[in-house]
């Protein structure tokens, strides 16, 4: 029991004091139990308060500190750090939050504001009596990083990592890296195409040699925690040599007899069983599509290289921490959207781009000359109805992009853009100046108002109520119309699932702090990069995966890591194991060991995070977290109570 | 529903509109414009039409007559769009779509053809001197019969169809039932705007220009008559005669500080120049000067040695009579009056 606790009372400039009689509150805790110095301070979190207080434990020796004043969020590191600097264990402090739980809560009742804000520091009392000094937990870590997803994101985060000196396993699903990035034409602001960044990143991650890239690989298994992850990679043959004579690779190409949709030309062409996405994919080896693949045998009579023999292969990775650059998927408008998938000349943005890269002296759609062109934009996304609420952010400046670059390749093209209001943020304004300039015809609607397609006769008719020019109705003919699709989670969330990553309102992997710690997950160890946290353009991929690249490395990089020590603990003699506290917790911190002859629960502290789910439901009550023990908890209560 | 035409830019650019599509469509121009109120949004709306496209809208307005180019817009523009310019060009637009004979739209799209006009014009009036063997006195009473019925052919059969074209447009084709009396009731607001462009004192800081041109105007049209009506060449009465030195001389002098405006590009109004622009206030400072020296030759007994002088001045008159009156500047003088007139008729029908 701590006999000499340094108890400090904030006003918070008169946040607090306008509301609460810190005088008083101070008053009444004085003569608690172990208090032996109760102060008030105008601002503790203020310099001059700090050096008192650690003036004050260090000369009157003092062994528990609580300061009332703001949320714990706001400033519980703050006097941790000032219990530290004067020497004592930084659990040793507690704080008790008596402005948004008290001042600014009951603003309309002093006396009560002033009675429950002596409740809550006695209670902050009560608790710090018991507070024992801990130590962080050290873990050994593996200086190495899986990277799941080699697009654009991925490859920037491995050439990173192994710069830094990690050892790092680039995983793709697909047989060939790149991306969404590889299926872009010309790109804002470089003006190069999504190929050529591609092939840079790609030529930097070959060069290194501590980064292993696995295409066709899926991670099928993980466990292990921060440090120590285990990944068990399950990597699909291409059913190539890796010599392959090009003359050979074409005959099998054209001798194969299955055809279908080339979701790389987002489904506007066809491709084969055997295929590559563009003349000089990468890794520049074709594969077979298992998947789709009927086995007729016809490319192997005149292809050396097939080789239908390759098996699928299991790897298991050891890596310190897991980055995640598995990215997105484009928007798929449902039937009818905007007459998607029933007028005929309703396409979406992306199969626009890849009409527009395979149009050579006039653009042509469906066998006809496209002169007027409709893009209808935020199309699923900023949705009124549906699930996606979110702004996709890349969709405004690549449509006008887009919409430039169309003008420039094709003579006599008109572009209108029924929009919601554009936001060609930061530099893509100048876009926007471009475009208008070049006559580009700007028609808004408000999200109750989208505009209509409809077809009349032979022609497709786009019509709004153009706030623009006063709600009146316009219309246009279009040759073709352009949803302009959002970005949304990736469909396949098996990765997600399988390292428990948890998904924001938006159903994107999500961050910790938006703000604070954008790039870490609640799972320690696993960080998230690019376009699978949300809606990303290449630029801010780039400065997540740096980001995220970073913060894996840092994790790593010692080869030890110190971590919160308040965690749950097992009672030993008392647990029985019944796996309640295992279905319970969210992070899969507990393992069924055998001791002493019986099965009992044990902790991962690498794993756990204190959260506490599995005490309550510990029928044996064998569990304990450090900090936070029955005993702090009722003694707290206690405190809370009514005086009888 | 109207049908959105983009390629209407391109053509409202051959009257000389800047770049009505770099509007991004702020409303700084409407918060900035005098003329605007709740109800019309000037010269926004305009300006937005013209992007669009949707040219019977502007057809049937009377609004770019409204606009007296204080400029405040084109200054206050932040895309440099110069919507004051725009509401210009959209006059000239305007003009040419009255012109039922299609010549007002030609010359102003084609600077040849307008050359083309002078020219011939000049040569006819020499090739008649040289018919008539330049002899002065039948030379002089042909040009005198010229301004006679040139006035009411043009006046007759462009002029008066054009107007009740402009009407058409913008009071029937509208919808507005106006009852007779409105008619009578609104001749007023056309005498006054006529003769006194009361209008442009709206206008902020636009008090000399406003007064300069008042006395241009008043010095033209008298002019006209001391030439037409009185005869002033071959007046023998004092009166007359200092009248007419008068008024010539206030012709040239305001057109020269017009002129001197337009080279200078110190104003917003004088920024921008099309070639029917330069036209009109060349030849009305050519009409004042050139009829002040052949009075002045008159009366120095030089005009019988020196019959070009005359010949000068007749193809002055001519050109500006066949080519500037019918289908060049000159017709605004009776669209802005009679803007005002048609809309205070449509403010009397609602």
């Amino acid at each position: 029991m701590k006999k000499k606790i340094g108890v400090y009372v904030c006003h918070c400039g008169g946040n607090i004091s306008d509301y609460v009689d810190v005088e008083r509150v101070r008053a009444a805790v004085e003569k608690e139990d172990g208090v032996f110095l109760a102060k008030t301070t105008m601002f503790a979190c203020a310099d001059s308060n700090q050096k008192e207080m650690v003036n004050d434990i260090k000369e009157m020796n003092l062994d528990g500190v609580v300061v009332a004043s703001c949320s714990p969020k706001l400033h519980l590191l703050t006097f941790r750090a000032v219990s530290e600097r004067a020497g004592l264990n930084k659990y040793n402090y507690v704080h008790a939050n008596i402005r948004e739980q008290v001042s600014w809560a009951h603003s309309d009742d002093k006396e009560g504001a002033t009675q429950k804000a002596i409740k809550i520091v006695e209670a902050a009392i009560a608790k710090v009596r018991h507070a024992e000094s801990l130590d962080p937990i050290k873990v050994k870590a593996t200086n190495a990083v899986a990277v799941i997803g080699a697009g654009v994101a991925g490859m920037r985060a491995a050439i990173e990592l192994a710069e830094a000196g990690s050892e790092v396993f680039l995983i793709e699903r697909e047989f060939f890296v790149g991306g969404r990035v590889s299926q872009w034409d010309n790109l804002f602001v470089s003006e190069e195409s999504g190929k050529e960044l591609i092939t840079r990143l790609y030529d930097e991650v070959m060069k290194h040699k501590h980064v292993t890239l696995l295409t066709g690989a899926e991670v099928v298994e993980n466990s292990g925690s921060v440090g120590n992850f285990e990944v068990k990679v399950k990597i699909t043959p291409r059913h190539f040599k890796l010599q392959c004579n090009p003359g050979e690779l074409d005959k099998a190409i054209e001798v194969c007899p299955v055809e279908i949709p080339d979701e790389f030309n987002f489904n506007i062409t066809k491709r084969k069983a055997i295929y590559h996405n563009y003349p000089s994919e990468y890794p520049q080896l074709p594969a077979i599509d298992m998947k789709n693949c009927t086995r007729c045998g016809e490319c192997e009579k005149v292809c050396t290289a097939v080789d239908f023999s390759q098996k699928t292969e299991y790897r298991n990775i050891k890596v310190g921490s897991i980055l995640l650059a598995t990215g997105f998927d484009p928007y798929e408008p449902k039937k009818g959207e905007f007459g998607y998938g029933e007028i005929d000349n309703v396409v979406t943005l992306p199969q626009f781009k890849r009409i527009v890269h395979y149009s050579k002296d006039k653009l042509m759609y469906n066998g006809k000359e496209v002169k007027h062109i409709a893009y209808i934009y935020c199309v699923g996304s900023r949705q009124v109805d549906g699930e996606n609420k979110y702004c996709s952010r890349y969709c405004c400046t690549a449509t006008i992009h887009a919409a430039i670059d169309v003008k420039k390749k094709f003579k006599n093209v008109h572009n209108y853009h029924f929009n919601r209001g554009i936001r060609t943020y930061g530099k893509q304004e100048v876009l926007y100046d471009e475009s208008s300039r070049l006559g580009d015809i700007y028609l808004q609607s408000f999200e109750h108002d989208p505009p209509i397609v409809e077809k009349v006769g032979n022609e497709t008719i786009v019509k709004i109520k153009d706030i623009l020019t006063k709600d009146q109705e316009l219309d246009v003919a279009a040759d073709i119309v352009v949803l302009v699709t959002g970005m949304t989670p990736r469909k396949d969330n098996s990765i997600g699932n399988l390292l428990k990553v948890p998904k924001g309102r938006d159903k994107f992997f999500n961050e910790i702090h938006m703000k604070l710690r954008p790039v870490e997950t609640v799972i320690d160890g696993v960080t998230i990069a690019g376009a699978s946290q949300g809606p990303k353009n290449i630029m801010e991929s780039m400065n997540s995966a740096l980001s995220a690249a970073t913060k894996s490395f840092s994790l790593v990089a010692s080869g030890e890591l110190a971590l919160e020590p308040t965690i749950a603990e097992v009672n030993e003699d008392t647990c029985e194991w019944c796996g309640k506290c295992d279905e319970a917790c969210p992070y899969s911190a507990f393992e069924k060991i055998e001791k002493n002859g019986k099965f009992i629960a044990k902790v991962n502290p690498a794993i756990c995070k204190g959260c506490g789910m599995c005490l309550p439901v510990c029928p044996a009550n064998s569990l304990n977290l450090i900090g936070f023990t029955d005993e702090d908890v009722e003694d707290m209560i206690d405190a809370l109570l009514p005086n009888t | 529903m109207a049908r959105v035409n983009p390629e209407f830019t391109d053509e409202l650019k051959k009257y000389g509109a800047f770049d009505p599509n770099a509007c991004y469509n702020c409303g700084n121009c409407t918060a900035v414009c005098t003329l605007s109120d709740e109800e019309n949004s000037f010269p926004r709306k305009m300006v937005r039409y013209s992007v669009l496209g949707l040219d019977s809208e502007i057809k049937t307005s009377l609004d770019p007559w409204l606009c007296y180019y204080c400029g405040e817009c084109s200054k206050t523009c932040p895309r440099e769009a110069d919507p004051g310019e725009l509401m210009m060009s959209l006059r000239r637009w305007l003009i040419a779509k009255y012109d039922w004979t299609g010549l007002s739209g030609l010359l102003y799209k084609s600077l040849a053809a307008s050359i083309t006009a002078f020219v011939v014009l000049a040569g006819l009036v020499v090739w008649f001197g040289a018919y008539e063997h330049f002899h002065l006195e039948t030379i002089m009473h042909y040009g005198h019969l010229f301004e006679m019925f040139a006035i009411s052919i043009v006046f007759t059969f462009i002029l008066l169809p054009n107007i009740i074209h402009m009407w058409w447009l913008s009071v029937y084709k509208t919808g507005k039932k106006a009852p007779i009396s409105a008619y009578f009731k609104a001749i007023g607001e056309l005498i006054v705007h006529m003769f006194t462009q009361k209008r442009a004192l709206g206008c902020d800081d636009n008090q000399f220009r406003w007064f300069e041109h008042f006395i241009l105007v008043l010095g033209y049209l008298s002019l006209l008559f001391t030439t037409v009506f009185l005869d002033w060449f071959s007046t023998q009465s004092m009166f007359i005669i200092v009248l007419g030195y008068i008024e010539s001389a206030v012709i040239f002098v305001v057109t020269f500080d017009f002129v001197r405006r337009r080279i200078q590009k110190d104003q917003e109004i004088s920024k921008h120049s099309q070639p029917s622009d330069w036209f009109f206030v060349i030849w009305l400072f050519l009409m004042g000067l050139t009829a002040f020296l052949v009075r002045l030759f008159i009366d120095t007994n030089l005009l019988d040695a020196n019959v070009w002088m005359y010949i000068v001045q007749l193809t002055v008159l001519v050109q500006w009579a066949m080519i500037i009156v019918p289908f060049g500047k000159w017709t605004h003088f009776l669209y802005r009056s009679f803007a005002m007139y048609f809309h205070r008729i449509i403010e009397l029908s609602e």
